[in-house]
């Protein structure tokens, strides 16, 4: 359902940028994904979940499972690498949008566009490392997950974490995930949690807010 | 019974069609205004209008399809519409959202079931009665009548009984609508089984596409298909030996792989025995051991060559709980007979079977053989859970056998940990609300399923061992059918079955011989690929728009109500509504269906809902002790049991030393059964089987000389993306996944052919044309094709889609296993196109959820 475009805000929104810039937001606390490269068995609900509750037709894909596999027969290998948007520290969505659509939330760090500002003119697919915004032609915007932030007001995860058949995929304060101390079935009792996996851009760009259990052939050597 | 020769003409409840359709639209305005109404002003993070949860009404319900498994959906919808769904949080039976406990975990729906939205909405719901104008198979219908419809169908039913007599009519309803306890589509159980059988014409099919192979093993050896732990009981194994099994694509049980994940966190090791390095492999950490399809027989003789050898066998249980293993636990009546062991040690036929014997037929290392021997006869529990897939071959059932064999052996059946699966059948469920009587299955002709165009094209020159026919003790033994019609209730079997360019043959022919004289009524609520061949096309209500109670399939102990979440779209009517109306055309209407007027086609909620009571009150509260009133489980949506250990089959026969349900009372890897069959011809396997497990060369492998022609064996697996043939037609899930021909990386090259290159793949039986997907995950001389795909005829009859039955044969495994999986063929570079859906729009549609009037 295309929104009706209220010229008057998107200008007034975008003098507002042009005099106050981009504030820097501290979220008084950052939730993050975990997700569980080995364990995951690349079914892909959480994806279709993640279309029907934002009403997606094909194309976007908020959530992405990719499939990564190597070696040479039989020696081989696989697992999965599961994302959606990392809600960044420092997101370089943000700056990229001119008229001042994307915006972080104080609360809980969710980055999140604002539909009736986005002119859909993309700038914010382009400089995301990660591939989080996604187009939707059908009504000419950049739509991309905020963490279900329906569900998150109402105290509830987001749906691909309640989608998880296999219960790898969750969400915490990313604090307590990269510490070890959010409880979470995404963990098992012998995993270690890692920032980076291979393949995968260098966080240092935006400061992503995901983890995840690497396989041992999608371990990054520091 | 009292049969009419003409049925009655339309009255009563016809009467009723325009007060019910304007009602009806009325309704419908009202509903139809919410979604475009006025909203509260647009909030920044969503789509607007946008509604939350919180803000739409929760119905519990579940998915409805013949996968394996079942689990919740959570319908969030406004006025009739739905507009998302979840699934299970663990909240609904009364307990906190997030509960999620090994004893009573969440049902969460997988990829199939959480876009069941899609499918309720597709552009290709049925929503009227149409009948066929052009050919069959051209695609041409036109908008009729329920009454027209019923009407011609019954006088041609009539006419079609009494000239061609009560076995003209083939029932193929099939699983595709079914696991719920009333509105049941299903061979022996189903509605239409006991509605052609009352109207005195019916042809059964008995043979399981899936697992028919498995069924018989399970069978014979064990005397019963209740062969299965629940799932939580994969938790507690040590060793999990998943031969040709792939949970990561069929899940199979409610959470299978889930408690599977739990036991590679308590140390448990994972073999796979499998052509393919899959999903369930790569999650987990399986030891990969690549197999040529169809001769795991023949690598499970090794190993137990291997266990004996070794003296790694249970001595014990096997003297105690085994018929025919071994010399000593041969029957007194079969002394001096082969037992397993004599077989294995090659006593009678001089070949001792060997690893290194095994080793030249399966292409696994002898070496491998021998370490997968001996860890799972030394390892305790464990768990070999031997599978479908390789079952559907040519002699599958020796593999089951074989495996039942192993299991029995090591003495892995009965305990906790281990695995005597099989079928793999484990709670038993309360499975029927609906009357259920001398009426049930009742049948003149019964063939192996996939039969019936053989049948048609050679009759009246068929022997009843070619068309398989199940023994009768009257008059109709023995009498090939003489086909003359199908009905396909939740079933896609033209497009499913083996061999699809001779049920087009047998179609034709039976056209040539003028419109009268044949009748093929498909009922499903999408259009499908076997709806196309259809006379009649009648639309049926989805599980959403009729009231149920959902049943687990094979593994997890829950019921799941089904309310009507949303009324029926269009003019479709449920299936108990259809037969029930046409049983009142045919004359035996009160008798079908005893809780309902006429008018049940119009209103059939209070009558729906008597039977599920009913259902409740009698077998779940009595038989099962549950506590909750009807009205309390209709409330609460969930019914989870909740068990002090793991349900493990044959505990008690273990433990207690309650006999086995065979004819000895034990587990007979010698078949009292088939060791006494004389005349094969006139069994429905028509042809010989071993009383022991035997390794039987198939017809077609990577062994025979028929690989100089077509180098190939291709495999069909159950995809994940779709059940079945059932969701090929949503764009949510072919947009994640595709329909392509996996192949090994140096098979490729060898052909010149790279990942996205589309080719033919091609036997003497018929050419599809599908995408490459090149891979080092698949071993080299196998290529893998999912079944499912909607066939898609180009003019010269190859198929586009890339369905690999369009290849497969349609000669069954004597027990009556589908050789689904016992194929060769070639592969070829094309220019042709390769066309995964019928329509080129379909991936621009997914978003339009709206109610087409």
């Amino acid at each position: 359902m295309a929104n009706q475009i209220d010229k008057a805000k998107i200008k007034a929104s975008v003098e507002r940028l042009r005099e106050y810039g981009y504030p820097k937001v501290e979220p008084e606390m950052q939730l993050g994904f975990i997700h569980n490269n080995v364990d995951c068995i690349g079914c892909r609900a959480c994806e279709i979940a993640c279309k029907d509750k934002n009403g997606l037709g094909p194309g976007p894909r908020f959530r992405r499972v990719q499939y990564v596999e190597g070696g040479t027969y039989p020696e081989v290998f696989a697992f999965k690498i599961n994302m959606s948007c990392n809600h960044c520290a420092d997101p370089a969505c943000l700056p990229a949008c001119p008229t001042g659509a994307i915006w972080k939330r104080k609360d809980n760090g969710v980055v999140d566009i604002d539909s009736t500002l986005c002119i859909g003119c993309r700038k914010c697919e382009a400089a995301c490392p990660f591939g989080a915004p996604q187009f939707d032609p059908e009504d000419n915007l950049v739509k991309k997950c905020n963490m279900c932030i329906d569900q998150l007001e109402a105290g509830r995860k987001p749906y691909c974490v309640e989608a998880c058949m296999m219960r790898v995929l969750d969400i915490a304060p990313i604090d307590q995930l990269r510490d070890g101390t959010a409880e979470t079935k995404a963990i098992g009792p012998n995993d270690e949690v890692v920032d980076q996996v291979r393949g995968m851009a260098d966080p240092d760009l935006t400061n992503p807010s995901i983890v995840f259990v690497p396989h041992s052939k999608g371990k990054v050597k520091s | 019974m009292k049969h009419l020769d003409k049925p009655t003409a339309a009255k009563g409840p016809f009467e009723q069609t325009r007060r019910s359709f304007l009602k009806g639209s009325a309704a419908l305005a009202a509903t139809g205004l919410v979604l475009d109404g006025a909203r509260s002003p647009a909030r920044a993070f969503a789509y607007e209008p946008y509604y939350t949860d919180d803000e739409l009404e929760t119905v519990v319900t579940s998915c409805a399809h013949n996968c394996g498994s079942r689990h919740m959906l959570v319908a969030h919808k406004k006025g009739d519409v739905i507009v998302r769904l979840s699934t299970d949080t663990g909240e609904y039976q009364g307990d906190a959202r997030g509960t999620d406990t090994e004893e009573k975990p969440q049902l969460r729906a997988c990829l199939r079931g959480r876009s069941y939205r899609a499918r309720l909405y597709s552009a290709e719901r049925l929503l009227y009665p149409m009948k066929r104008v052009g050919k069959r198979g051209e695609g041409k219908f036109k908008r009729i009548s329920w009454d027209q419809a019923l009407s011609e169908i019954a006088e041609r039913m009539v006419y079609i009984r009494d000239k061609y007599g009560p076995q003209a009519l083939v029932d193929q309803s099939y699983a595709g609508a079914s696991y719920g306890v009333l509105h049941k589509s299903d061979q022996i159980e189903g509605l239409l089984g006991r509605f052609l059988g009352m109207f005195g014409c019916r042809t059964s099919s008995w043979s399981v596409p899936s697992y028919q192979g498995t069924t018989f093993s399970s069978r014979i050896t064990f005397g019963t298909i209740e062969d299965g732990n629940e799932d939580d009981a994969f938790a507690h194994s040590k060793l999990i030996i998943m031969w040709g099994w792939n949970p990561a694509y069929t899940f199979h049980g409610g959470n299978t792989f889930y408690y599977m994940r739990l036991a590679k966190q308590r140390g448990c090791k994972f073999v796979l025995v499998d052509p393919q390095y899959t999903d369930s492999a790569a999650a987990y950490d399986a030891w990969w051991i690549p197999i040529r399809p169809n001769t795991d027989a023949a690598m499970m003789a090794g190993m137990a060559y291997h266990i004996w050898d070794n003296d790694w066998h249970d001595q014990e249980f096997i003297d105690r709980f085994v018929q025919g293993m071994d010399e000593g636990t041969m029957p007194d009546w079969a002394k001096g007979q082969e037992s397993f062991k004599d077989y294995i040690l090659g006593k009678s036929d001089g070949q001792p079977k060997t690893p290194e014997w095994a080793s030249e037929i399966c292409g696994v290392p002898a070496e491998d053989i021998k370490k997968l021997a001996e860890m799972y006869a030394t390892t305790k529990p464990a768990a070999l859970k031997a599978s479908w897939a390789p079952g559907r071959n040519a002699y599958g059932e020796q593999y089951n056998r074989m495996a039942a064999a192993l299991q029995a052996m090591t003495g892995n059946i009965g305990i906790l940990g281990g695995c005597a699966e099989g079928v793999g059948k484990g709670w038993h469920a309360e499975a029927v609300a609906y009357p259920y009587d001398q009426w049930a299955n009742v049948w003149y002709a019964s063939i192996k399923s996939d039969r019936w165009a053989h049948i048609v094209l050679n009759y009246p020159n068929v022997t009843r061992e070619e068309a398989g026919l199940w023994p009768r003790n009257d008059q109709w033994d023995g009498v090939v059918p003489n086909i003359r019609g199908i009905f396909w209730q939740g079933s896609d079997w033209f497009n499913q079955l083996t061999n699809i360019n001779k049920e087009i043959a047998a179609i034709r022919k039976l056209e040539a011989e003028g419109d009268k004289e044949s009748l093929f009524v498909c009922m499903d609520s999408t259009i499908t690929p076997t709806g196309i061949w259809a006379d009649y096309l009648l639309p049926i209500a989805t599980h959403f728009e009729r009231h149920d109670v959902a049943l687990p399939w094979y593994k997890g102990h829950y019921y799941i109500h089904r309310p009507k979440v949303i009324e029926p779209m269009g003019e479709s009517k449920t299936d108990f509504q259809v037969f029930t109306e046409l049983a009142y055309r045919l004359g035996f209407g009160p008798a079908y269906n005893p809780r309902a007027t006429r008018d049940y086609f119009w209103n059939p909620d209070p009558v729906d809902e008597a039977y599920l009571k009913a259902w409740w009150e009698e077998k779940v509260m009595h038989h099962q002790h549950v506590t909750w009133s009807w009205e309390e489980f209709k409330k609460r949506g969930v019914y989870k049991f909740v068990f002090d250990e793991p349900h493990v089959a044959f505990r008690d026969q273990i433990e207690k030393g309650v006999p086995f349900q065979t004819p000895s009372g034990k587990i007979e890897i010698f078949s009292t059964t088939l060791a006494q069959i004389t005349d094969w011809t006139k069994t429905q396997y028509g042809y010989p089987i071993p009383a022991i497990p035997k390794w039987i060369e198939p017809w077609e492998s990577l062994n025979s000389p028929k690989t100089e022609k077509f180098p190939f064996h291709m495999v069909s697996p159950h995809p994940r993306w779709r059940t079945h043939s059932i969701f090929n037609n949503i764009p949510w899930l072919r947009e994640t996944f595709s329909q392509e021909l996996t192949m090994n990386a140096s098979d490729a090259k060898k052909l010149g052919i790279r990942t996205g290159d589309t080719v033919e793949v091609y036997n003497d039986r018929g050419t599809c044309v599908v995408p490459v997907y090149v891979t080092e995950r698949c071993m080299p001389g196998v290529v893998v094709l999912h079944e499912g795909a909607w066939m898609d005829l180009a003019e010269d009859g190859t198929d586009r889609s890339g369905n690999p039955d369009f290849l497969t044969l349609d000669e069954p495994s004597p027990a009556g296993a589908f050789a689904y999986n016992t194929v060769l063929c070639d592969v070829r570079k094309t220019d042709r196109a390769h066309r995964p859906g019928w329509d080129q729009l379909a991936t621009a549609r997914s978003a339009v959820f709206r109610r087409d009037y």
